[in-house]
């Protein structure tokens, strides 16, 4: 009986503690109203008439993505009522990460979604369907900051800013290139581009910070850019890189643990209000609800970077080429 | 197998690697001083075994992440938060190591030390402890192998020592990292294990002779 | 108290039993993938360790191998396979098959040593071969041992079956997965509580198992021993945790 005790209890604890540490109060309700995408006001009538021709590209292929695709407006769900598309099945994978690369290469999947800035969709031939009918919400890459630090310190403000004014699509597309693909070290990368792009150092900082980021490579590279541009305004910056997920890193900077995070404005606004469906298309009113929502944790975010790194349906080239993709709307069409 | 990023590399594989040490052996060192406690309170009168077994038995099925997301608001992304996670996993495996050696100590050779006028604290220290060595030895190498495995769940809270090393060559889809860190681990797992087996035989020279 | 309302909920809902992400499938995947991971494990370890058990050699390395797979969770092989056999059950059946082998090939080796040497002579005085001493001496003997380590397999291999849902497989982690990345705790904690009655079941069919096929005589032995710390305390091997 005892290796019964032992599952029970572990699953049981598992269980009821991750739904502690995850919920903040939010009942299961949350999570429908988040299932309306904000974006689109009419589900698609033209497509539904297409479907009506015969089966779409789409009933023929298997999408991938992240496990809670199925109830996001981002994903299945936008991609059923905005696209009017009806995929064979839907594979639940990562977030964006090795397995959903490696489902596409492996043929498991035929359509995955990958973060538009992710460089392995240029290093293995993926190709991004263009988002014709502008499904995804504003991620665009925004400091969020302890409000104590903030205020106390507007040099850090500042020095942020300046960094996420610099920041273009193509230059995150290439730290990241840098980094996962050329295997850079981090650091070196960071500093390479700091001194491309040239940020002027005014110095007169002083005092410690601490920056941190998730287990998510992007992430931990922009936190590298914010330390070593802190640093060379005269901070000393510890650095807590590889933090788990959210659930880790969101109350340790509550609780002063880490004081500086790169985020994604859309998808931590809808972690941070458990889903509430506030997240637009829109970086300034995005941003504008993101601020509002970290108000009573007492967090504040910055301002946003041209750069996003959105969520992105990609196909394998072979997949384009057969059916002639290059819109998500493509995959509406009649199969043969 | 990436043999450049290995050799520019070799400094970063070497912390990890001295990281992932460090963290096992605080874990185990601290563990087993904690067990022989338990060990002893059970040793003594048996009515602990229950509330001992069952507490130990809880904190080894917590999973880590619900343990670490109690944790950090109290002791923070800290070395003593990892530890708490390794040392609360150590000590089932060690308590019952170490229960189960006193336990088999013959009675016959109990009573006829305490014939020879050995107080309880001597027949412990004398009789009890020597004679449970074996078992506590295979306590400690099952404990030590398990947290150097273990050492990876700390990853979680930028811990991690090979254990990181690993997942973030996973997240950066650098498998020569994922391959360097599992084969470090073992390397360091037969080490230790080796090392303790040794030290158990050193321990024990009255068993050599069979 | 509202969670244990939103669960019954979430059991009662026929959309969450429907199709492949309803729960009869997830089961089976799960089964699937456990028992098979179960039967080539045995099928592996079984010989195996009646080999090591019966010649006494290769015992040492045996218990030593067992021990220094700890070192490599289950997690971390999943990071590996993954590298080389890609997502779903090609990665997960491994690394749950690499989780049967220590407990069953320890157990079997540890139930044929402890055998009474005196029966084994008997036997062997009887002209019974090699073969047959194992097949009619030292295998009913050891059998309540053998299948107490397959047991400890099996629970193991139903628990940790879940974490195949992080490579992209089925089975009932996918609930607690999907759970946690939806924020959604009726599916988290529904996945859990299968997880466990899957266990529970597991548990049970290997009492029956055990009472079929320990033969009548042995029984009142086993009733008498308790394994836990019988045979495994006295060799000094792992206890499994």
């Amino acid at each position: 009986m005892r290796n019964f005790r032992t599952a029970t209890l572990g699953a049981t604890m598992l269980a009821l503690l991750l739904g502690a540490c995850t919920s903040g109060g939010s009942g299961s309700s949350a999570s429908t109203a988040a299932s309306e995408p904000p974006a689109s006001t009419a589900p698609s009538v033209e497509s539904s008439a297409e479907a009506s021709a015969g089966p779409s590209i789409a009933s023929t292929l298997v999408l991938g993505g992240p496990p809670e695709c199925p109830e996001r407006p981002f994903c299945l769900v936008g991609l059923e009522k905005t696209y009017g598309l009806k995929f064979k099945e839907f594979t639940p994978l990562d977030a964006g990460g090795p397995l959903t690369v490696q489902a596409l290469t492996g043929g498991q999947i035929q359509v995955g979604l990958l973060f538009t800035s992710d460089p392995a969709i240029a290093v293995n031939g993926f190709v991004l369907l263009q988002d014709d009918k502008q499904l995804q919400l504003a991620d665009n890459l925004i400091p969020v900051v302890r409000k104590e630090v903030a205020v106390a310190n507007p040099l850090v403000a500042d020095t942020l800013n300046a960094v996420m004014a610099k920041l273009s699509q193509a230059e995150l597309t290439e730290l990241n290139k840098a980094v996962t693909i050329d295997l850079t070290p981090t650091a070196d990368a960071a500093k390479a581009w700091l001194t491309k792009v040239a940020i002027p150092a005014t110095g007169g900082g002083s005092g410690s910070l601490t920056v941190g980021s998730t287990n998510f490579y992007e992430q931990e590279i922009l936190g590298e850019i914010f330390a070593q541009a802190l640093e060379a305004n005269g901070f000393t910056v510890e650095r807590k890189f590889q933090l788990g997920n959210r659930e880790i890193v969101f109350p340790a900077l509550e609780s002063g643990e880490i004081d500086i995070l790169a985020e994604y404005a859309a998808t931590a606004l809808e972690f941070v209000n458990g889903g509430a469906g506030q997240a637009s298309t829109d970086p300034a009113a995005t941003s504008a609800a993101f601020v509002t929502a970290l108000e009573p944790k007492g967090l504040v975010a910055l301002e946003y970077a041209e750069a996003t790194d959105q969520n992105g349906f990609v196909v394998t080239k072979a997949t384009a080429d057969q059916y002639g993709l290059v819109t998500i709307g493509d995959l509406a069409k009649p199969a043969s | 197998m990436n043999w450049a990023w290995i050799s520019g590399n070799v400094g970063a594989i070497a912390d990890a690697a001295l990281d992932h040490v460090v963290l096992t052996v605080l874990a185990v060192g601290i563990g087993f001083a904690i067990s022989l406690l338990f060990a002893l309170l059970i040793h003594r009168d048996r009515r602990f075994y229950g509330p001992i077994s069952g507490l130990t038995g809880v904190l080894y099925t917590i999973p880590s992440l619900a343990l670490f997301g109690l944790l950090v608001p109290i002791t923070g992304l800290s070395l003593v938060t990892a530890e708490i996670g390794l040392i609360s996993y150590t000590l089932l495996i060690l308590t019952r190591h170490i229960v189960a050696g006193f336990d088999g100590v013959p009675r016959d050779v109990d009573e006829a030390a305490a014939g020879m006028g050995y107080d309880s604290r001597r027949r412990l220290l004398r009789i009890d402890l020597p004679l449970a060595i074996p078992l506590i030895v295979a306590g400690l190498r099952v404990a030590t192998v398990t947290t150097i495995g273990l050492v990876m769940v700390t990853a979680l809270i930028g811990e991690g020592g090979l254990g990181q090393l690993m997942l973030r060559g996973f997240n950066f889809r650098n498998y020569t990292a994922v391959y360097v860190g599992a084969i470090v681990t073992v390397a360091i797992a037969v080490v230790a294990d080796l090392a303790l087996i040794t030290a158990g035989r050193l321990a024990t020279p009255w068993t050599r002779s069979r | 108290m509202e969670l244990i309302g939103e669960v019954a909920a979430w059991f009662g809902d026929p959309t969450n039993w429907a199709g492949t992400p309803g729960i009869p499938n997830r089961m089976f995947e799960h089964v699937w993938l456990s028992g098979l991971a179960v039967l080539v494990g045995t099928a592996v370890a079984l010989p195996l360790g009646l080999a090591i058990g019966h010649t006494g050699r290769g015992a040492f390395l045996a218990v030593t191998v067992a021990n220094l797979g700890r070192a490599l969770p289950s997690y971390s092989l999943l990071l590996i396979f993954f590298t080389f056999f890609g997502i779903g059950f090609a990665t997960a059946f491994p690394a749950l098959l690499a989780l049967t082998i220590p407990p069953i090939l320890t157990s079997t080796h540890i139930g044929v040593k402890e055998v009474d040497r005196d029966m084994v002579e008997a036997g062997r005085g009887m002209g019974m071969t090699e073969v047959q001493l194992l097949r009619r001496v030292e295998l009913p003997m050891a059998l309540p041992v053998i299948i107490a380590g397959i047991r400890t397999a099996a629970v193991q291999v139903v628990a940790t079956a879940t974490l195949a849902a992080l490579v992209g497989g089925g089975g009932l982690g996918r609930f607690i997965v999907d759970g946690f990345a939806l924020q959604r705790d009726d599916r988290l904690v529904g996945g859990a509580i299968l997880v466990a009655a899957l266990a529970l079941a597991t548990e049970r069919l290997f009492t029956v198992l055990e009472r079929r096929l320990i033969s009548a005589g042995l029984r009142a032995v086993v009733a008498t021993k308790p394994l836990s710390v019988g045979p495994f305390a006295k060799s000094g091997s792992p206890i499994a945790p």
